[in-house]
């Protein structure tokens, strides 16, 4: 049995939006009907601008990422579920600045194909846009042409970070869009759930577990991950989600990465910590160097317990652009 | 309405209004194969858009035959999920290749109808087979050409294509979805007719003088 702090499950997204804009007006606004979330202040000069979106029930992603160095506008759909084409199509519009807009999109049905509709609708009118498909989960790879495809779960997170760098220094929206698909082609994540999540109003969990199990391979969404495998301690826990992760990027002795240790909603930042130092070990012990890191809940799936762990092969130009300036609700340095 | 083998405006609206009333009176027993099939969500969107068509509708002007399919493409673009979404760039499709004019024939109705499969095969991914919508909207499609083909008159065309359509749409029990959610579940599926299929069906079940025949 969990309890919430809510009142209409059906308004809950839309409060939370309301209460989100009430806590960043320096930095966002909340475009009610059709719904989304832009800058506060455009930009000074125009340029590509970046927009991101899919189900509500992750945040801060995507809308914690609107602002300067990042997102110029994210696009909340209802929870777990596909903004609607027409909310993507006014968000694409808002964020033109005339350079063009490059739409990153988390690889899910529903999401490509209202980002693909969008796309259309507007290139009606002149506006060019191309696309970033973030496809890092690998509990659901699978041979090419098999399926959906891999999920996109947190590295989407880096290639807003990386894109949104790039487009403030003014490259082309080929010249983004390129360096975003580079960023997902080189992003692996896995991720364990220690106890699934509950959709707002409900008070089940979507699966349940036993005292001594844990979900390994779940994706954002309180879905069934791959297998179940025993509970232990971090030090047995960790391995099994970075050592696929590095199999999988062939990473090796000398090699560089971004680590992202993600929490999923109910890990409180202790844990997280000691995930990312567990992390850090293992990758030390392998010779590859964590060039940049980040630990916190950022892509959550509602209040799962349960991490993710998502490595970026990183070369200096990525690290760079990692660093540049970001001001955003949930990522300023 | 359909005289002188044309779609005029009146008859396209009557054809959309009747579509949304049998697609809501059906929206339940659609949930369901999709609850049988995918992840249940097929009669709520459905619902959600058929609730907008009529709000869109009512502010309607009766000018052209496009207008209530470009009306019916707004509502179904602004539901969620992936079926509604297609619909609405189905719909958008024939509104477009209607245009400005007052009337339609077979030659234009047949190429809208092209036009739209091709849209939602290209976005959605899918072929014939996939156990999708297109299962039903390719037989409709080429029952049109046929019949544009053969001379026939519009309402015969019509009644061959919503017979193509039901025959496509019953024909998705024996597959096994490669596309859309009723992938994730696989053979569980098989047996099941696909509800995006069927509302396909009901679409041209709807249109002029074919439910009279």
């Amino acid at each position: 049995m969990r309890r919430q702090f809510i009142n209409d499950p059906q308004e809950h997204v839309r409060e939370a939006l309301d209460g989100f804009e009430r806590t960043y007006p320096h930095l966002v606004r909340w475009n009610r009907e059709p719904s989304y979330v832009a800058r506060a202040t455009p930009p000074a000069q125009p340029k590509v601008a970046l927009v991101a979106g899919g189900g509500s029930g992750h945040e801060p992603l995507h809308a914690g990422f609107v602002g300067s160095g990042m997102l110029d506008a994210a696009v909340p759909g209802a929870i777990f579920s596909s903004p609607t084409a027409i909310q993507l199509e006014a968000a694409t519009r808002a964020a033109d600045s005339g350079r063009g807009v490059l739409h990153v999109i988390k690889n899910y049905t529903g999401d490509v194909m209202n980002f693909g509709i969008a796309a259309e609708l507007v290139s009606a009118d002149g506006i060019e846009v191309e696309r970033v498909l973030v496809a890092d989960d690998l509990a659901t790879d699978a041979p090419e042409g098999t399926g959906p495809g891999r999920r996109g779960t947190a590295a989407v997170l880096v290639v807003e970070k990386a894109c949104g760098a790039a487009a403030e220094r003014g490259a082309s929206l080929q010249e983004v869009a390129a360096l975003g698909r580079r960023i997902a082609d080189n992003a692996r994540t896995m991720a364990m759930a220690l106890a699934s999540c509950a959709h707002p109003g409900e008070s089940e969990p979507s699966f349940e577990l036993g005292p001594d199990e844990v979900e390994l391979g779940v994706g954002i969404h309180g879905e069934r991950g791959v297998a179940r495998v025993p509970f232990g301690t971090a030090a047995q826990l960790v391995p099994q989600l970075v050592d696929p992760v590095v199999e999988a990027l062939g990473l090796t002795r000398g090699d560089e990465v971004i680590a992202i240790v993600n929490g999923l909603g109910a890990t409180h930042p202790l844990e997280l910590s000691v995930v990312f130092r567990e992390t850090a070990l293992l990758l030390e012990e392998a010779g590859i160097t964590i060039a940049r890191q980040l630990v916190g809940p950022y892509v959550t799936a509602l209040d799962m317990a349960g991490v993710s762990i998502t490595l970026v092969r990183a070369d200096a130009e990525l690290v760079e652009l990692w660093d540049a300036p970001v001001r955003t609700a949930a990522l300023t340095w | 309405m359909v005289s002188d083998g044309l779609l005029d405006a009146a008859a396209a609206r009557a054809w959309v209004d009747a579509f949304v009333g049998v697609a809501d009176a059906e929206r339940g027993a659609l949930g369901e194969l999709d609850r049988r099939s995918g992840d249940g969500d097929f009669g709520s969107n459905l619902q959600t858009s058929l609730t907008r068509a009529r709000v869109e509708l009512a502010s309607a002007t009766g000018a052209t035959p496009a207008e209530p399919f470009a009306l019916l493409s707004t509502a179904f673009l602004n539901t969620g999920g992936t079926s509604g979404p297609l619909y609405g760039m189905w719909f958008r499709e024939l509104s477009r290749t209607f245009g400005e004019a007052e009337a339609v024939g077979l030659d234009a109705l047949a190429a809208a109808v092209a036009a739209g499969t091709a849209t939602v095969q290209r976005l959605g991914g899918a072929t014939v087979g996939d156990k999708t919508m297109v299962d039903a909207l390719a037989p409709a499609g080429d029952a049109l050409a046929a019949a544009a083909a053969a001379g026939d008159a519009l309402p015969e065309a019509l009644r061959a294509a919503a017979l193509a359509a039901r025959a496509g749409a019953e024909g998705t029990a024996e597959l096994v979805a490669r596309r859309g959610r009723a992938s994730y579940v696989g053979e569980v599926a098989r047996g099941v007719i696909d509800p995006g299929a069927v509302t396909v069906a009901l679409f041209f079940e709807a249109a002029p003088g074919v439910s009279a025949s």
